[in-house]
């Protein structure tokens, strides 16, 4: 624009005001817009938040592995259980193993090879086979007895209604029923009467009573006939008399590989027909073995040979906590690991003794 | 229409853009508000079968300390002498000792019941809420522990920044006359 002689020019022409103005937005645009991206990457020092110390961690990751040389056995099977949420085996004298679990009963063949499966309404609890013919189903509150084909051929319903079975044991002298909703074990006749109740506090030794905090909670009658129970709570594995009576106790609440890890463990073991046992705990996957007398004589499975356990656990998901390892001694002498979380079962086999 | 009409004077001008940024507020007030109203009736919770005890809760509250705290179910409890709640994962010994405790504010405090029985108990106003207990609890024993949104303390953002950083989720509305998600009420876990 050009201005007449004499007249006042315009400090700012409407094209210049313009201009400016698109400049001036620009830049605070700009500027906001960088403002946002350094707040959204974090990387301006107002909005950084404080990062916890080491020492908020749970940290037990130094005992998730265990030492290759400890190793006595080796895998020589692993596959998925056909059934929902798996939480026990039983293993007959045929070799046929059962898996019980929400929906009912798995049976496969000592190859993992699935020969049928059993519907039942509700969760199975805990398993045993009994005698050649049946099979006895620990649900809460009842005992099922099943013909081996599956046909219901009794319930035992003489229990408190939350009674929750989470072992049977058939032994020649009765049959024992680990309830630990109630902290007790059931002693039961063949007909599936009650006959007694231990209660773990009275005996020869001193007893603690049974500390049950999760839901595990095994009975199992060695060659000698005692009943051995778990008292998880306690770290130990007990023997009883026929009568009732703590006879003796063993086992130490430890990190360490000798002993049983976390607040409640073991979870299971089973009893070699020479005495000794194979034991499994939480929290830390570990199956391990002891002699006789309580010592510590090796390993069958570590932690990191549980890697889909260890993945749950240590994300801290709320499945880790009630998760358990069962396992069973097939009659070939193998043994049968049911992992609950990954829901696979591993058939480990004894090493060659040059390999030990 | 007359050159007189046609021009805007600088009053009026001011005057509309006055009155325009007026409504303008007016709006974005009745907005705000009837959008706080909706959600007056809810408040943020953690469902304790989500949380994974990542330890956001600490840092990520607006409040200097977080509003979330560790709360323990009584009933599940097992009431365990060696609680990995409370226990160091490797403890000297199984006593009271600061070197043996889990917890690194010594927000949890155990009593003697009856041999062997021991009830833990926490301390609210040592707790961060960063939920290393929790985890000992879960690993190894029955998820007795676990963490919630204090209501006597959270002031509800409309946007938690908790629930914002929240790497599994575990945060949701619930209703206010029923504000805690406990194990076995409406949690997963």
């Amino acid at each position: 624009m050009k201005n007449e002689p004499g007249e006042l020019k315009p400090s700012l022409d409407r094209r210049a005001f313009v201009r400016s103005a698109a400049w001036g937005s620009g830049v605070v645009g700009l500027g906001a817009l960088a403002g946002y991206a350094l707040k959204r990457t974090g990387s301006g020092t107002q909005t950084e938040k404080p990062k916890l110390g080491a020492e908020f961690s749970y940290d037990v990751s130094r005992f998730q592995t265990s030492d290759p040389a400890l190793k006595r056995y080796d895998e020589l099977l692993r596959y998925r259980v056909g059934i929902e949420s798996a939480r026990c085996i039983a293993v007959a004298e045929d070799g046929v193993l059962y898996v019980g679990g929400d929906e009912g009963i798995q049976v496969v063949d000592g190859e993992g090879c699935e020969l049928a499966v059993i519907r039942l309404a509700r969760p199975v609890q805990s398993l045993a086979v009994m005698g050649s013919d049946r099979l006895l189903v620990g649900q809460k509150g009842r005992i099922l007895v099943l013909g081996l084909d599956g046909r219901e051929l009794e319930s035992w319903d003489d229990f408190p209604e939350d009674m929750l079975p989470t072992s049977i044991d058939v032994s020649e002298l009765a049959v024992h029923v680990a309830d630990a909703a109630n902290r007790v074990v059931r002693k039961l006749n063949e007909a599936g009467e009650g006959i007694g109740v231990i209660d773990g506090r009275s005996g020869v030794v001193e007893g603690v009573g049974f500390k049950v905090p999760s839901p595990y909670f095994c009975v199992k009658t060695g060659a000698d006939g005692l009943l051995r129970v778990t008292n998880p709570g306690a770290h130990r594995v007990e023997a009883y008399l026929p009568d009732g009576r703590l006879e003796l106790a063993w086992g130490r609440a430890s990190f360490a590989i000798e002993g049983f890890c976390g607040c409640c463990n073991p979870v299971d073991f089973d009893i070699f027909p020479d005495g000794s046992y194979v034991t499994c705990e939480k929290g830390l996957p570990r199956v391990k073995l002891y002699d006789a007398h309580g010592v510590f004589t090796g390993v069958v499975a570590g932690p990191e040979d549980f890697p889909e356990y260890l993945a749950v656990v240590n994300a801290g998901a709320h499945k880790a906590a009630g998760a358990g390892i069962q396992a069973v001694i097939d009659p070939a002498g193998r043994i049968l690991i049911l992992d609950a979380i990954a829901q696979k079962l591993r058939v480990m086999v004894r090493k060659e003794s040059g390999n030990e | 229409m007359s050159e007189e009409t046609k021009k805007l004077s600088r009053r009026d001008l001011l005057c509309g853009g006055a009155r325009g940024a007026g409504l303008l507020g007016l709006g974005a007030a009745a907005g705000f508000l009837g959008g706080r109203e909706s959600h007056d009736d809810e408040v943020w919770q953690i469902d304790p079968g989500k949380c994974i005890q990542c330890g956001l809760c600490t840092t990520e509250c607006v409040l200097s300390v977080s509003a979330v705290k560790v709360v323990h179910s009584h009933g599940m409890c097992g009431y365990c002498q060696l609680c990995t709640g409370y226990f160091d994962p490797n403890p000297v010994s199984l006593d009271e000792g600061a070197e043996n405790q889990l917890c690194p504010t010594g927000a949890i405090e155990r009593e003697f019941v009856e041999d062997p029985y021991y009830e833990y108990r926490i301390l609210e106003d040592l707790c961060v809420g960063c939920g290393k207990c929790v985890k000992g609890c879960n690993m190894f024993g029955n998820g007795s522990l676990y963490l919630q949104v204090k209501h006597d303390l959270c002031i509800n953002c409309n946007v938690c920044a908790i629930a914002t950083a929240c790497p599994s989720q575990a945060f949701r509305k619930v209703p206010k006359d029923d504000p805690y998600l406990l194990r076995g009420k409406g949690a997963i876990g």
